[in-house]
């Protein structure tokens, strides 16, 4: 496999009323393609901010990068909007959290898929619809013939996140960005939609990266898995690998807060106390430290780096969970 | 769109295509001229015979004055409409786009300009641009109604252009922008395709409302004396009939009536507009 997208020291910044903001700090991935790619966080980690900010679409005057963005070659960093515009759409699309706002909620569906493909693919009006139809098979939309002639707020949440889809995958990217595509969802929405990407992926042969704070997401659905967390990346390995040894304790916190059908009724389910750091402050230690059940006097004082168990696996932590299998 | 429409919507709709008819055909019509005055049938009231809506104090008939105040009326409110709902829209809508500097001393001229009473800002204007200081050489009718209404789009422009940019404001930042954005689309085709259609329904909205109070404004500045001067408004006519309000009433009520009639048709058939514009509603 080859790596089609690579972040090398990432930094993104806001300027807000109470300082700079630091949103993603010096993050380096590769992606290979068709790969599967979970980035995982609680809000304000920098995840959502970490994708629109790779594909470039962070905009207005109070955003600092840094860092480099290479894709499928290219190096996007420092290019202008209207070079970076080539990349949209054709190289890397995104879909977004909430189905409901967006689409755009007067005009008609095919409208909507179609005009990606008359802009960017210079499509006729007769094969942008045909293409457009097509790609609502693809989608699993019912009846997609008629579906192009309706409007957003006639169809089901989980309808329209299938629209966006078909509007993602209209000019063949060969990066999919999801960020929180199931999080409007209900559950067993959620399961189709979810299950749709994956086999999109696989057949396209795209990658993907699913932008999500739920770590049950990420389990089935993705090779890696990266652990985000205050804008740093804190965990990261193969997604079975990181759910059998978890090194960083932010990650086992995350996981011990999900429900299982296990655990007795009336049980308390854990949470991690505390907030996520002021991201306008500085902190020397980790950024985990004053949420941390195993915090040690180190850890409010030197910064952790990033280090490697040797097995592909990484993690930014003193005192790392040991390995409990020895498998 | 011309679906089943409500019996008040279809009212609005004939009192407005009567107008226009009588507006723009006027001259064309077997109607007494305005300046012919009846002298033998003074003040005579409505109905009366020749004179279908009477005649005023002078001998003039009420129902050519009112075509001919029609005529100018909504000359005058339609132009100033219209070029201040593209001038506003134009403004209100870049600037809420684009953000930054542009959009904050647009927005700090709208505030000035609506911070200055209406009528003030009018008359002022007229007086500076529409009066002449020598009586011998009076400023010609056209350059009076030219500042007429550009003194009244100057009202207009900071009110169609709030509302243009707030309802751009909070179109801009949907995700489906983004996500027009992320799909390769320039910001033109952005404005002209995803933010446009959706502000048009509240600007079609209040430029209808604006409509009935540019009518309204005319009004009042020809009561003050202030209007277009040479030629009759529906707003002189009320300026004239208001002496004669005690003996013969309907030469102040006919141009009432019909400036309350307009005003309520314009307001009726813009909230119907927007309904119909926005396809939520227009299903419903």
């Amino acid at each position: 496999m080859s790596t089609l997208l690579s972040l090398r020291n990432l930094s993104i910044q806001f300027d807000t009323v109470r300082g700079r903001l630091n949103a993603v700090k010096e993050i380096s991935l590769d992606i290979e393609s068709g790969e599967s790619v979970g980035i995982v966080g609680e809000s304000g980690s920098g995840k959502s901010v970490l994708s629109r900010a790779t594909m470039g679409i962070l905009h207005g005057g109070n955003v600092h990068k840094s860092g480099d963005v290479t894709f499928d070659g290219n190096l996007l960093s420092g290019l202008s909007a209207q070079e970076l515009r080539e990349f949209w759409g054709t190289g890397m699309a995104m879909i977004f959290q909430d189905p409901m706002t967006s689409l755009n909620p007067v005009r008609k569906i095919g409208t909507q898929i179609g005009e990606a493909l008359r802009i960017r693919l210079g499509m006729s009006k007769d094969d942008a619809n045909k293409k457009s139809a097509e790609l609502l098979r693809l989608v699993r939309v019912p009846d997609p013939d008629a579906t192009l002639n309706k409007y957003p707020f006639q169809l089901s949440g989980g309808m329209r996140q299938r629209v966006m889809i078909a509007i993602a995958l209209a000019c063949d990217p060969k990066l999919l960005f999801a960020d929180e595509p199931t999080t409007a969802l209900d559950v067993t929405v959620q399961a189709q939609i979810l299950e749709l990407l994956d086999d999109l992926r696989k057949s396209l042969n795209m990658s993907m990266v699913l932008v999500t704070h739920d770590l049950g997401v990420v389990a089935g659905h993705t090779d890696r898995v990266i652990v985000m967390y205050a804008g740093e990346v804190v965990e990261s390995a193969k997604t079975t690998d990181l759910f059998a040894n978890m090194r960083m304790p932010y990650t086992e916190a995350l996981f011990k807060s999900i429900p299982t059908l296990d655990t007795p009724t009336g049980t308390r389910l854990p949470t991690i106390e505390g907030r996520v750091p002021d991201p306008t402050q500085e902190n020397p230690g980790c950024s985990f430290a004053s949420r941390c059940s195993y915090v040690q006097e180190k850890c409010r004082t030197e910064h952790p780096p990033l280090t490697s168990d040797g097995n592909d696996h990484h993690y930014r932590c003193w005192f790392p969970i040991q390995v409990r299998s020895t498998l | 769109m011309l679906k089943k429409q409500p019996i008040s919507v279809i009212f609005a709709a004939a009192w407005l295509a009567i107008l226009l008819f009588f507006a723009l055909f006027g001259p064309f019509l077997p109607i007494p001229d305005t300046l012919h005055s009846f002298e033998d049938s003074l003040s005579v009231g409505i109905f009366s015979q020749g004179h279908i809506l009477g005649t005023d104090s002078n001998g003039y008939d009420m129902f050519a004055q009112l075509v001919e105040g029609s005529r100018y009326s909504l000359l005058i409110a339609g132009i100033s409409v219209t070029i201040g709902a593209l001038i506003g829209s134009i403004v209100g809508i870049l600037g809420a786009f684009k953000q930054g500097i542009f959009d904050r001393i647009a927005n700090a001229l709208f505030s000035v300009v609506l911070s200055i009473p209406n009528l003030l800002l009018s008359i002022t204007l007229i007086a500076v641009f529409g009066t002449s200081p020598d009586p011998s050489n009076p400023v010609p009718p056209s350059r009076r109604l030219i500042v007429v209404i550009v003194s009244l789009t100057i009202v207009i422009v900071p009110i169609l252009g709030r509302i243009a940019r707030s309802t751009a404001i909070s179109w801009s930042n949907r995700d489906f922008v983004t996500a027009a954005r992320s799909m390769g689309m320039t910001d033109r085709q952005i404005i002209v395709r995803h933010i446009v259609p959706n502000v048009m329904p509240a600007l079609m909205a209040i430029a209808f409302l604006a409509i009935g109070v540019v009518i309204v404004a005319e009004g009042s500045l020809s009561l003050l004396g202030a209007g277009i001067g040479e030629k009759t408004t529906w707003g002189s006519m009320i300026a004239r009939g208001r002496s004669d309000i005690e003996y013969y009433p309907h030469i102040l009520f006919v141009p009432i009536i019909a400036v309350a009639l307009t005003v309520i048709s314009c307001n009726r058939l813009g909230d119907q507009v927007r309904r119909n514009l926005d396809p939520r509603e227009a299903r419903l």
